[in-house]
């Protein structure tokens, strides 16, 4: 089939997604339209990457829309907790309207924005003009600021406009970079003129940009794109919006737009190296992804609510792979590249977990949740196995990944950055079984009175895909992801 | 601005505007009213207008008096106009509360202006003529105001035009100094702030409902 059809009909059928449930207003369809799209979105990322990982890299419409292999693993991800959190969703959302008297205005909106949230996200990576994609990137912090307050509360209100103001001011922190960028291919009076802002063009022609703004560029990139990634210490709004927004909502900000985000540094990590060389790029991600995986495991330390702590945990991924990508190398790159995926599985799992203790327990306190084992077997059984597998605990891609990166800053000869990593790793890996052991084992409260058992299908399938895919792997890695990821490492250098 | 060659008296005008435009965020730093803040916001909006079509002329780009005249309805008319009837519609007559005092943010502002002249100045006097130096750090200046703006003044309408201070100082040193970027990027950061601003007013409209103020003061609840 002609690809630039595909591609229209791949974007296209989550609009009409958001579009038809809004305007039929009947609870049952705008669920099931919702997974519909999103399965059909899922096979759609796998045919992309496919034909990218067998053909050749897509370039449509003028060169507006460039996919390689690295956009196409992106989609991919987008494309698991997408599907993911719409199948979730139709069980959160069921008990919300039963429990929390949440409106059917509240859900219709829930279901217009949700797909819409995924469209703005399956569109970014795909963009070749690096300004469209921050405007993109600034499109999905709008959609999701609605989606944080699908239930209006004042803390949810107060969540939403702390992400809005402070991502929208680090946009447009990474808009001047771009045009800094802009700037270093257009000096006047130089001989070699790169009046483009497509990434394939900059990537292509890296070495005729001016070394000084260029520098400074990825600097204010950095910054900018680092705000919607969650890197500390722009990452406040994170555990604010992580926690007040609906359980699925929470897994899409934190499993994919992350990776959204960090793909726009990535590509300028490429672009900025080849230019200045990567010594300098590679300083900043390091230090910055150290700082964030200090902060994360603080964050886990002193936390007392379940979805803030898996919003810290977040900010500590995102530093891992930070980091790994600013070691550089096979191994801290492929390392990182894989952390990607871990996260994704992994954090998915962990939020719907979280969500199904809300609403059994009716509350976010970790110390107030008591014997989900009891409670709820199944949920507990799966919430304890994802937060071995989300901290790297062995049989988990995780585990693989953070080796990889260990690996690669012994290799380099970065003694304290190994020294760091494997110290604050272990840090976690205690903080954060520690806090989940309590919520999964331990004693029921004696006033406890809710209903004990599990809740529909839909509340814990979601959690055990992406967690038996995240074991799997960690057993067996299988060729083509292999061959992928590896083609993605000479991509980025 | 940056790779044409100009007349004389061009350059003249252009120093006259950017100053009024530096003044106007003064201004705006130096106001305790909300209406104050959209009436120079709008004004400095106009102001930036006017260099752009000047520039456009000159340089005979069609892509700039496009970009012009976007400015015109969306900046100087468009947004203050949605802002100044929000006020209306919620009676809003309450003072902007400061957590700096106001000489203090004046004298703020000029540091951060000193700070941006410099920066420019390192950056792209090699290569550019005194004239877009001058112009830049003016840009970068409304950039740093505007974050300013947003750090010292609790209500969310101030939040919002912080925001817009901001997005204005970008595009001031688009114009000037690369007036030969791409329009569609003009055009997605108009569109951006549209989608923002309408977004922002939803959201402040909300926590007007909830908690009766639009100040962000009370906006402490999530910590940790």
């Amino acid at each position: 089939m002609n690809m630039k059809i595909f591609i229209a009909i791949f974007l296209i059928i989550p609009l009409f997604a958001s579009l038809s449930s809004f305007i039929v207003k009947n609870k049952r369809f705008a669920e099931y339209i919702s997974l519909f799209s999103s399965s059909l979105d899922l096979i759609g990322a796998f045919v992309i990457l496919y034909f990218v990982l067998n053909f050749k890299p897509v370039f449509l419409f003028n060169n507006a829309i460039a996919i390689d292999k690295f956009s196409a693993y992106l989609i991919l991800l987008v494309g698991i907790v997408y599907f993911l959190s719409s199948m979730y969703g139709i069980s959160y959302m069921r008990l919300a309207i039963e429990n929390e008297k949440m409106t059917d205005k509240e859900f219709f909106r829930y279901e217009l924005f949700l797909n819409l949230f995924a469209l703005t996200m399956l569109i970014a990576p795909m963009i070749n003009n690096m300004a469209v994609y921050l405007i993109d990137i600034e499109l999905t912090t709008i959609v999701s600021s609605f989606l944080v307050i699908s239930e209006v509360t004042e803390k949810s209100i107060e969540a939403a406009w702390k992400y809005i103001l402070v991502v929208s001011s680090g946009i447009s922190l990474a808009l001047l970079g771009t045009i800094l960028f802009y700037l270093s291919g257009n000096i006047p009076g130089s001989a070699n003129i790169v009046s483009s802002l497509d990434w394939t063009a900059l990537r292509l022609n890296a070495g005729y940009l001016n070394k000084d703004i260029a520098l400074i560029a990825f600097v204010l990139i950095v910054i900018g794109l680092g705000t919607k990634v969650g890197l500390a210490p722009m990452h406040t709004w994170v555990p604010d919006a992580y926690s007040e927004a609906p359980s699925p909502v929470s897994a899409m900000l934190s499993a994919s737009l992350e990776n959204v985000a960090l793909y726009g540094i990535i590509r300028y990590f490429g672009i900025a190296g080849r230019s200045i060389g990567f010594g300098y790029p590679e300083a900043i991600l390091i230090i910055v992804g150290i700082f964030s995986i200090f902060i994360g495991i603080m964050g886990i330390i002193y936390q007392n609510g379940t979805k803030r702590l898996f919003a810290y945990s977040s900010i500590e991924h995102m530093g891992i792979i930070t980091i790994g990508f600013g070691l550089g190398g096979v191994f801290g790159t492929f390392g990182a590249l894989l952390q990607m995926l871990g996260h994704t599985l992994a954090k998915s799992t962990m939020f719907f977990g979280a969500g199904n203790f809300l609403h059994k327990f009716k509350t976010k306190n970790i110390k107030k949740i008591k014997g989900v084992f009891y409670v709820m077997p199944k949920t507990a059984f799966l919430f304890s196995l994802g937060s071995v597998a989300l901290i790297g605990g062995p049989p988990s891609v995780v585990f693989i990944s953070e080796f990889l990166i260990i690996l690669q800053s012994l290799k380099d000869g970065y003694y304290w950055i190994t020294v760091l990593l494997v110290g604050f790793l272990l840090t976690a890996f205690v903080s954060l079984l520690s806090k989940t052991g309590s919520m999964v084992f331990g004693k029921a409260d004696d006033n406890f009175n809710a209903e004990k058992g599990d809740f529909s299908p839909f509340s814990y399938v979601p959690m055990l895909l992406p967690l038996s895919a995240s074991l799997i792997l960690g057993f067996y890695i299988p060729e083509s992801l292999h061959s992928l990821l590896i083609g993605i490492v000479h991509i980025i250098k | 601005m940056l790779g044409y060659s100009m007349p004389l008296y061009i350059y003249v005008i252009e120093d006259l505007l950017v100053s009024m435009i530096l003044l106007s965020s003064f201004v705006m730093l130096s106001s305790r009213w909300i209406s104050f803040y959209i009436h120079a916001y709008g004004f400095q909006s106009f102001l930036i207008f006017v260099l752009t079509l000047i520039i456009g002329i000159e340089a005979q780009s069609v892509d700039l008096y496009i970009v012009a005249f976007l400015t015109l309805f969306v900046r100087t008319i468009f947004v203050p106009y949605i802002l100044l009837k929000m006020i209306k519609k919620f009676n809003i007559k309450e003072e902007v509360k400061l957590s700096l005092k106001i000489p203090f943010s004046i004298i703020s502002g000029v540091v951060l202006t000193i700070f941006a002249y410099f920066l420019i100045y390192r950056l792209i006097s090699a290569f550019s003529p005194k004239i877009v130096v001058n112009a830049g750090s003016i840009a970068l200046s409304l950039i740093f105001v505007g974050f300013f703006m947003i750090i010292s003044r609790f209500t969310t309408i101030t939040h919002i035009l912080g925001l817009l201070v901001i997005e204005n100082g970008i595009f001031l040193l688009s114009v000037v100094v690369v007036p030969t970027l791409p329009i569609i990027v003009e055009l997605v950061v108009l569109f951006d702030i549209l989608v923002t601003v309408a977004a922002m007013l939803i959201l402040s409209m909300f926590m007007k409902m909830r908690t009766g103020s639009f100040s962000t003061a009370m906006l402490n609840r999530l910590v940790g």
